[in-house]
């Protein structure tokens, strides 16, 4: 298998691509999915390749989008819709949390919903409050969903495969500031197991664990400490949920400190679930407290110093290592 | 059921115990209440009763070994049991209802005993203290805001390991006792000794409780002349009276102890224990008087001096300095002390600065009654004199309050009628 | 379609079935025996038995809290249907869902929704699949009077017109939201009257006239089943019980005795069993077969249903992931 480089967006295409072609259950719907080819130019070129039967332009309809693709589901499709923004995922939470996450379970194990949805987020494009936020959290928190948040190419495209062939209602959030990033990608077919984090750099001092965009500052951090003689491992989940926590203890017991490194904002964050579970199932092993590098909890600001300065970045996470080890 | 046995803890100050004899053997069948082992602490020997019944199943401390209180030495099992895993119950943890015979103060007072003071540790480091039998409250942390990270311990246990390989110091000595003393080789041009008598036991004991006071104590000795022509014919008249009702021969230091109790009454503060950063004026009036014996000396306390009368106290401390000098004081006879009396006169002392007994916080030592010439009344006459010398601890007061208190103590001697009250 | 005398009895066991369903439920709930809430749909008989027996056997359906005639209409077997609602291990869900969430996908049940609103999306959705798939089938929604308010509403009936689903909404309009009147809720006095602003059909039909009802969904089925997309219908009915049982009087703290009385006098059951008699299909004696079989058959059920475990606790914790 050679590698090739490609950017992450075109590395979410391809998987959108082959998966089509490859089970003709599986269909995109979404605002500007279709001739648009989507607003970050994801789903360019899959009208013209596969039809407006499967590549379908909707209303502004989040509620609509999400309902209509578990029916979908329900009755044996493959949906993966789109929504925009994933501020924009409150308008259709109640189809998330209280119909695809739930009725697999509530109807005794009958009806699967096979959902994927594909969810831009995060911050850096100074778009705003209401345009700019990273929600994983708080669907890592519903039992029935599993939440992926692929940082790098290679991991886009075998996770959203992977997330596709699931059988269970998927929230795949891909960071909007990755989109045009380039990364080496195999030719053939693979897939990524869900589930399973990634060492992407081994160290013996401390462990970061972090999310989507901050994997690339953490790895960024990792390299400056490097050079003072501090060895980082950065663990990148690649799966929020259900969480490899045996990747994550194994490297706090190793290196007996934790970093979170997270863009969401702080409290009730996805870190605070990390640090529970260290400090429930590792506590003897931490050599020093837990640190979580996240945004302030403020809503993003727009200016840009401040949406720079409320964004976690290399030099917050190298903080939070050399005020541990 | 598992009883783990720990070293107990009598009196105040007792911080650790060497075990001299063990009563039973490995295996021996052992009744709650009979003796089991012999201790000897800094103050005196004594034996210890079992606190369970059952099969001693594991002596841990051998004869000879010196143990800090609470630590483990042995195990009771119930007949048939098995010995549970070892590793836990080393690291120390004390055995539900083991002997401490009173509540005690807090510990913080001596430097040999080592107080559970919560350190502040990293988990990882708490662990691997407990599993090195590391002290985390002597470790200084260097991790963040002073914790005491794993580095800190790993280096406490290489510093330990160090101190371990050093050789005893002259005698060989049982686990789990580090030595500390430097090898005599080590000290160049010394000539060889006659006959060496290990600082350990009781006079180690001594030597860490007096050495600990010579260095925290700040030693201040007052001394006063007192005119015990009165006290001698007090004495003399009711010596006789004395031994028929109380079968006992009535001493200078009886009266000693009599008249510091009421002393005392009188000026509290001195009646006080230094703990710590607090001083306690102790409610009762418990006066130690010291007993000389061959390899050291015991301090059999009188409790509650004040509200005892002569007769008493003369009954009281013969029998407890006989019963010193058999080595038959129980733990209770030497606790709580609250002042001390040490009494060197009959060897010709003319006075001397006793070392405080801490956590006491004065002593009086009293020198040789004499006939010396003394102006009375303009002219040179012979009386009894004695020196008193009162040294305490300036840290808990000053010199007017122990001034004053030696000036009552001196007063009452002088009219000793008073000790008839 | 022609309905043949053994149809129309059919529907007329529907009914009774329904209607001795929900009282038995009624009286397990007075005897403190019955779990959790009942909602109940005695009254409105006759709108889920004239829709769904416009229905193909591989039509699916989606229901809402008030679901159980719909099930029952649809073909559901009332033992493992009790066996759900008393939370047994051998009911619908294996005792995971309970009277608002039964589903039976053989029989072409999608599920019973406990939000106001939600399956209209849903319905929407498996009409979309089952067009995408090349099929036949159809979908027929049930929902009430006020989702018809909601953004679920709006959103649904949107999407099944621009794509031309195959899905017929049917709103069972009983001028209550609990307590919520709909002259005092609804911008229109018709439901159906915001069909054209969604592009398709809408129709008013008498809910208490099952073979009125019949007629209209057989329409509408049509329609959709030749792919010309959905319609809406709006059935005037009325519950003759609370919106829950336990609700205070049946609904007297909002609704009126005479208008309760008005509306119980137009029983669908009596209504249609009286026309039954007219067209000489129905006599007493035919009648009183039939309520004994029906009465027998939901003693079954009872006894099934008491009979069984409930789920072993381990069994909470499956399903969650497929």
């Amino acid at each position: 298998m050679s590698s090739r480089e490609i950017t992450y967006a075109e590395a979410i295409r391809e998987a959108l691509r082959e998966e089509m072609a490859r089970d003709a259950r599986v269909f995109i719907l979404g605002e500007d999915v279709g001739v648009f080819g989507g607003i970050f130019g994801v789903t360019k070129g899959l009208l013209a390749e596969f039809g407006e039967e499967r590549v379908r332009d909707t209303p502004i309809s989040e509620l609509g989008i999400i309902g209509l693709s578990v029916g979908a589901a329900a009755v044996g499709m493959r949906p993966v819709p789109e929504i925009m923004f994933a501020d924009l995922l409150p308008l259709c939470m109640e189809q998330i949390v209280n119909q695809a996450a739930k009725m697999h379970y509530m109807f005794g194990g009958k009806i699967k919903i096979p959902i994927t949805i594909r969810v831009p987020q995060g911050a850096g494009r100074r778009t705003a409050a209401q345009h700019s936020q990273c929600l994983d959290a708080w669907f890592v928190h519903v039992p029935g969903l599993k939440v992926v948040a692929p940082s790098t190419p290679y991991d886009a495209k075998g996770l959203l495969k992977a997330s596709i062939r699931d059988d269970n209602p998927v929230i795949f959030f891909e960071h909007k500031m990755l989109y045009r990033m380039r990364g080496p990608v195999p030719e053939g077919e693979y897939l990524i197991p869900l589930g399973r984090a990634d060492v992407k750099r081994e160290g013996s001092d401390a462990t970061i664990v972090a999310t989507s965009l901050m994997v690339h500052r953490a790895l960024e951090a990792a390299a400056e400490l490097a050079g003072e003689g501090i060895s980082v491992e950065v663990i990148d989940p690649r799966t929020l949920s259900p969480l490899d926590r045996g990747a994550i203890l194994g490297s706090v017991r190793k290196t007996g400190r934790l970093i979170i490194a997270e863009e969401a904002c702080r409290t009730g964050g996805f870190g605070a679930e990390v640090a529970a579970i260290a400090a429930e199932e590792a506590i003897d092993a931490l050599d020093a407290p837990i640190r979580r590098v996240a945004a302030f909890d403020v809503p993003i600001p727009f200016s840009p110093p401040l949406e720079d300065y409320v964004i976690p970045d290399k030099k917050r996470i190298i903080e939070a290592v050399r005020s541990v080890v | 059921m598992v009883t783990v046995v720990t070293m107990p803890k009598f009196g105040w100050t007792m911080t650790e115990g060497k075990i001299v004899r063990w009563l039973k053997k490995e295996g021996d069948a052992v009744r709650k209440g009979e003796p089991l082992f012999e201790i000897e602490t800094e103050k005196m020997e004594t034996e210890v009763e079992a606190i369970a019944s059952g099969v001693l199943k594991k002596i841990l401390a051998p004869e000879g070994s010196v143990v800090e209180v609470a630590k483990p030495i042995a195990i009771i099992c119930e007949p048939g049991e098995e010995l549970p895993p070892l590793e836990a119950i080393l690291q120390g943890a004390p055995a539900p209802g083991e002997g401490v015979p009173r509540a005690e103060v807090s510990e913080e007072a001596a430097a040999p005993a080592k107080p559970p003071k919560p350190a502040r540790a990293s988990p990882l480091a708490k662990r691997i203290a407990a599993e090195h039998g590391i002290d985390l409250s002597a470790l200084e942390g260097t991790g963040p805001g002073g914790l005491i990270v794993k580095e800190d311990v790993l280096r406490a246990i290489e510093a330990k390991r160090a101190a371990e390989a050093k050789p005893a110091a002259v005698e060989e000595r049982a686990e789990p006792r580090p030595a500390e003393a430097p090898r005599e080789e080590a000290i160049p041009g010394l000539p060889k000794a006659g006959k060496v008598i290990p600082l350990e036991g009781m006079r180690k004991a001594i030597a860490d409780r007096l050495s600990l006071s010579a260095r925290t104590a700040v030693r201040v000795t007052i001394t006063a002349e007192v005119d015990m022509t009165e006290a001698v014919r007090f004495r003399e008249q009711l010596a006789e009276e004395v031994e028929r009702r109380s079968k006992a021969r009535l001493s200078f230091t009886h009266m000693a102890i009599k008249a510091a109790a009421k002393a005392l009454e009188r000026h509290p503060i001195i009646n006080s224990l230094l703990i710590g950063n607090e001083i306690r004026i102790m409610d009762e009036i418990n006066v130690g008087f010291a007993v000389a014996l061959e390899e050291g000396l015991m301090v059999p306390v009188i409790r509650n001096a004040n509200r005892k009368s002569l007769f008493e106290i003369a009954s009281e401390a013969n029998e407890l300095a006989e019963r010193a000098r058999k080595r038959e004081l129980s733990p209770s006879d030497v606790a709580d002390g609250t002042f001390t009396i040490t009494n060197l006169g009959m060897y010709g002392v003319e006075d001397f600065t006793p070392v405080i007994n801490p956590p006491q916080t004065a002593i009086l030592g009293i020198g040789r009654i004499a006939q010396r010439p003394a102006v009375v009344d303009g002219r040179i006459e012979p009386r009894w004199i004695a020196r008193l010398s009162l040294a305490f601890d300036h840290r808990a007061y000053d010199g007017v309050p122990a001034a004053q208190f030696l000036q009552t103590l001196k007063g009452i001697l002088e009219r000793p009628y008073e000790l008839l009250v | 379609m022609e309905l043949d005398r053994e149809k129309l009895l059919e529907m007329y066991r529907k009914m009774v079935t329904i209607r001795r369903f929900e009282e038995k439920v009624a009286e397990l709930n007075a005897r403190g025996v019955f779990p959790g809430l009942a909602h109940l749909y005695i009254g409105e008989e006759a709108v889920a038995v004239g829709a769904c027996s416009a229905l193909r056997a591989d039509d699916l359906i989606t229901s809402t809290h008030r679901g159980h005639g719909h099930c029952i209409a649809k073909g559901c077997d009332l033992k493992p249907m009790m066996a759900e609602l008393l939370g047994r291990y051998t009911g619908y869900c294996k005792g995971k869902g309970g009277s608002m969430h039964i589903c039976d996908f053989d029989r072409g049940i999608l599920g019973a929704n406990g939000i106001v609103g939600s399956n209209i999306p849903i319905a929407a959705g498996a009409a979309l699949g089952i067009k995408m798939m090349r099929q036949d089938r159809v979908v027929l929604c049930f929902f009430g009077d006020g989702a018809s308010n909601g953004g679920s509403f709006h959103e649904g009936l949107n999407f099944a017109s621009i794509w031309k689903l195959p899905v017929v909404f049917v709103c069972e309009h009983n001028m209550y939201a609990i307590s919520m009147p709909t002259k005092k809720s609804t911008s229109v006095a018709n439901i159906a009257d915001r069909a054209s602003a969604y592009g398709m059909p809408g129709e008013v039909v008498d809910g208490q006239d099952v073979l009125a009802v019949y007629e209209a969904a057989w329409r509408a089925v049509a329609r959709a089943r030749r792919g010309d997309g959905p319609s809406l219908l709006e059935c005037k009915t009325y519950r003759f019980r609370g919106h829950h049982e336990g609700d205070p009087g049946r609904g007297t703290t909002y609704r009126s005795r005479e208008e309760m009385e008005l509306w119980e006098a137009r029983c669908p059951i009596r209504l249609f069993k009286a026309k039954l008699a007219q067209m000489g299909i129905l006599d007493e004696e035919l009648a009183k077969g039939i309520e004994e079989e029906v009465s027998r058959a939901i003693e079954e059920a009872v006894e099934f249903a008491m009979a069984s475990p409930f789920p072993p606790l381990e069994s909470a914790l499956e399903d969650v992931y497929a």
